[in-house]
């Protein structure tokens, strides 16, 4: 079965031009650039902040009060918004003075015994969100110039790190689009995008560039392994999603809101990573081998 | 022969003499063996227990983030105009500066002013003569003086014109103050304000200290505290509720002075709040400890009249002065015969007193000093070295901990059978299926062996770390297995061993970008992000050197 679509997939590859190939790749990630500076231009940052970056006060609660009951009961403090989480209730509060937070954690404790609440100053939800930024452009900067050192050579590295980028913006854009907020857990999988992204990618330039044999088995071997790669971690993590998001349903176990989150960018940043490296960084990496003289030679000379 | 064909022909007997010869399964299985035992599972009373432990989001409690809210600042102010000013408000009197030298500021007043009083101020010894007091002191301590009375906080020298200010006071704020005496905030070669909001290192450790004293007379022993940044303390209390914590952290003790009346009754002189500073323990005159504290205006006038009326000035024996900490009496002693005259005298005369510093002796030798190291706690526990503001805290229940512990298993559980069933769509082998699933899982079980020699938390960060690791992890194996099998089927030794280090090219090349990804996070991050990073890396890291070289030989075995 795979073999059939890694088959139509290279057959694709080796048939069209390099426009072509990668013509859906690159619109992709021209529409997630287009959504992320809609959402820039309407709401003021990327992608809607979650809690920690944004601050005030959450808490998740375990009760059977509809939500309208709910914001009677929390009338007297700044309550934002209240939405299901699971079979809880999720409040989330603005920011409020040191006084009064204590009474609302006091009131939450009282009313609705094991709740969670997370509360974020100011002070610390800005700090959060420069460390955040910062750790992720570094990260991509680490990332790019380990990826330069071990191609040595611009354009191959230039794909792989191309890919990568388009992977984290076309996940970015997705959260957009489903409403999922940068948490501390969706950074972190911003983060393991990368990690997996050059994980194919790597493969696919190690074995285009140095080994022998034709371009079209090469891009059929490296594919095969690499789309087993990503389907095997695909299958853990829509379990993981599954069991994080759904488990209230069957059980009375309630959400573990980090861990679906991670698992949901995840799972979206891996399938743009299998149109960024088969057909993003496949077409790029092509033409480069196709124009390069010296590549051709060694070509033509493992051709014959 | 030439020597490079026999040196690949030794490489080709090494690779093919018995498993359990190979340096590679060595390591894997002392790896193991260790990881067992560091972990070191058993079953106490039908419980599963093991030396694994669990982060807050995992096990309940509260975490809180405090930031200690001090500045660092370097200035300069006019010692003249300091004393002019000051002691014109504090003896209600408008005093003129006659003379200042490094070491001594004279000045005249029309108040009839004793040594006491004047010294009482803290800025240092008097010698009065008529009208004319000749006081010694200097810059430093004139400024010390003069910030601790206008701030209402702790000011400390820290050398050359740098000074501490434990409490929160903008720039703005600063400079308004020191223009009164004419001074400034210094700035440095580039122009900037030496100014940051910050402390130095010992007021932090102090400020632990204090803390963690404070949470084991609650009940809480051994309250994992750590530090970020230079002003931030991070606190995790398991088993504690927010509403408790918030308020054992930040809100001090209640702390309170109280002076004998008559018999056992008591009157109230002054609370925690009215202390400005406290000193440290110190050996005065004739081996006897004390230990110096200040406090407000409104604190100095309590104690001048309860004093007074109470009869502590002349009968000092009688009328003990007591301190209590939360209603518990922690220290009571009459008051010194000096500092009685002292108080006896301000109050006879209604001298508008400003903030004071006072002595409180512990008495003499050993039992002094332990004394008076321990009434410094006590006194710090009304007021914690610098004042404190929580910027995060978070709460997760016992109960929902708990759950979160069995539901990230299930869904590990789960991801490790969707895993199995894709490996085994593709490959079809037992032979594959099993070695690999070994290998994942025994990766993950060297994370929790590694976690636990360390004595690290896993929390809900480091769990989404280690499924990072399973997933590149799995992806490793992949490439290890299509490389070998790259013509369906496991290929002469030589070829195997070039097929294994072109697999191990690729997977470290992975592995170098995760950890390099991975790297910032490290460096910086408040708590949760930083477990994810390290436990990822320490993951690659084990993948990559023990565990995944070990499947590539097994999997060489398993195909024979």
């Amino acid at each position: 079965m795979l073999d059939k679509f890694v088959g139509i997939v290279t057959g694709y590859v080796n048939t069209h031009t390099v426009k072509q190939i990668i013509a859906l790749p690159i619109l992709l990630l021209v529409l997630s650039i287009a959504i992320i500076t809609g959402a820039t231009v309407l709401h003021g940052t990327p992608v809607p902040l979650g809690l920690e970056f944004e601050g005030g006060v959450m808490a998740t609660l375990a009760t059977d009060m509809t939500d309208s009951q709910l914001e009677n009961d929390f009338a007297s403090y700044d309550l934002i918004s209240v939405r299901a989480a699971g079979n809880r209730k999720l409040v989330q509060f603005g920011a409020m003075d040191q006084d009064t937070q204590m009474q609302l954690t006091e009131h939450i404790n009282t009313k609705y015994p094991d709740s969670e609440i997370m509360q974020i100053g100011q002070v610390y939800s800005t700090e959060l969100q420069k460390q955040a930024i910062k750790a992720v452009i570094f990260a991509f900067l680490g990332m790019a110039i380990v990826v330069f050192l071990i191609f040595r050579s611009p354009i191959p590295s230039g794909a792989v790190v191309l890919s990568a980028f388009s992977d984290i913006v076309i996940a970015v854009a997705f959260m957009n689009i489903i409403g999922i907020e940068l948490t501390i857990g969706t950074v972190a999988a911003l983060l393991m995008l990368i990690g997996y992204s050059v994980d194919s990618d790597i493969l696919l330039t190690t074995r285009l560039l140095k080994r022998r044999g034709t371009i079209e088995d090469n891009i059929f071997h490296a594919m095969k392994t690499g789309m087993t790669m990503t389907l095997t971690t695909l299958a853990a993590l829509v379990m993981m999603y599954l069991v994080s998001t759904f488990s209230y349903l069957v059980t009375s176990f309630s959400q573990i809101s980090i861990i679906s989150d991670i698992s949901i960018v995840l799972i979206f940043g891996l399938a743009a990573d299998l149109v960024n490296t088969w057909l993003l960084n496949t077409g790029i990496l092509k033409w480069y081998i196709e124009t390069t003289p010296q590549r051709k030679s060694s070509k033509k000379r493992a051709r014959s | 022969m030439s020597s490079a064909t026999r040196k690949s022909q030794k490489d080709i007997d090494k690779a093919e003499r018995g498993l359990f010869r190979d340096p590679r399964i060595l390591l894997f299985i002392a790896a193991i063996l260790l990881s067992a035992w560091f972990i070191h599972p058993g079953i106490t009373d039908g419980k599963l227990t093991s030396n694994l432990r669990y982060g807050l989001d995992l096990e309940g409690g509260t975490w809180i983030q405090l930031q200690l809210e001090g500045e660092v600042v370097t200035l300069d102010a006019d010692m003249g105009k300091i004393i002019q000013q000051d002691f014109s408000t504090l003896l209600n009197d408008n005093v003129t500066v006659t003379g200042t030298s490094p070491t001594k500021v004279t000045f005249t007043t029309t108040r009839p002013v004793s040594k006491k009083t004047i010294e009482s101020f803290g800025y240092g010894a008097a010698n009065i003569s008529g009208n004319t007091v000749s006081l010694a002191v200097n810059k430093p301590s004139a400024i010390v003086a003069f910030l601790g009375n206008n701030i209402d906080g702790e000011i400390i020298f820290l050398g050359s014109d740098t000074y501490e200010i434990r409490k929160d006071i903008t720039k703005d704020e600063l400079n308004i103050l020191l223009a009164s005496v004419g001074g400034q905030i210094e700035k440095n070669g580039q122009g900037e304000d030496l100014y940051s909001h910050t402390v130095v290192p010992e007021t932090l450790e102090l400020t632990k200290t204090i803390l963690n004293s404070k949470l084991n007379a609650f009940g809480l022993l051994d309250v994992p505290m750590r530090t970020v940044g230079d002003n931030i303390i991070l606190i995790d209390l398991a088993g504690t509720d927010m509403a408790t914590a918030q308020n054992l952290v930040a809100k001090p003790g209640k702390f309170e002075i109280r002076v004998y009346t008559t018999g056992n009754d008591t009157r109230h002189v002054l609370y925690g709040e009215d202390i400005t500073s406290v000193g440290v323990p110190r050996e005065r005159d004739e081996g006897i400890w004390g230990i110096d504290f200040s406090v407000n205006q409104h604190g100095a006038i309590a104690l001048r009249d309860a004093a007074y009326e109470t009869g502590a000035t002349d009968d000092p024996i009688n009328h003990e002065v007591a301190m209590y900490l939360d209603g518990k009496q922690i220290f009571s002693a009459p008051l010194a015969n000096e500092l009685a005259a002292n108080l006896k005298q301000m109050a006879v005369n209604k001298v508008a007193v400003g903030s004071q510093s006072f002595v409180t002796t512990t008495g003499a030798g050993e039992v002094g000093e332990a004394k008076a190291k321990e009434l410094q706690i006590h006194l710090r526990e009304g007021a914690l070295p610098v004042a404190v503001k929580i910027i995060g805290s978070g709460q997760v229940p016992a109960k929902l901990g708990a759950q979160f512990r069995i539901q990230s298993l299930i869904a590990g559980l789960f991801a490790l059978l969707m895993v199995s069933f894709v490996v085994f769509l593709r490959y079809h082998q037992k032979g594959i299926l099993i070695p690999m699933l070994a290998t994942s899982v025994s990766e993950v079980f060297m994370i929790l062996g590694f976690a636990s020699l360390v004595g690290w938390q896993l929390d809900l960060a480091s769990i989404a770390g280690i499924i990072a690791v399973i997933g590149t992890g799995i992806d490793h194996l992949v490439i290890i297995t299509d490389e070998v099998l790259y013509e369906g089927s496991l290929p002469p030794t030589k070829v195997y061993l070039s097929r294994i280090s072109k697999a191990f090219g690729i997977i470290m090349a992975a592995a170098a970008t995760t950890i390099v990804a991975m790297l910032p996070l490290v460096f910086m991050g408040f708590g949760s992000l930083k477990g994810f990073a390290i436990t990822t890396i320490v993951g690659v890291l084990i993948g990559v050197l023990i565990a995944r070289p070990a499947y590539g030989r097994v999997i060489k075995e398993v195909l024979e």
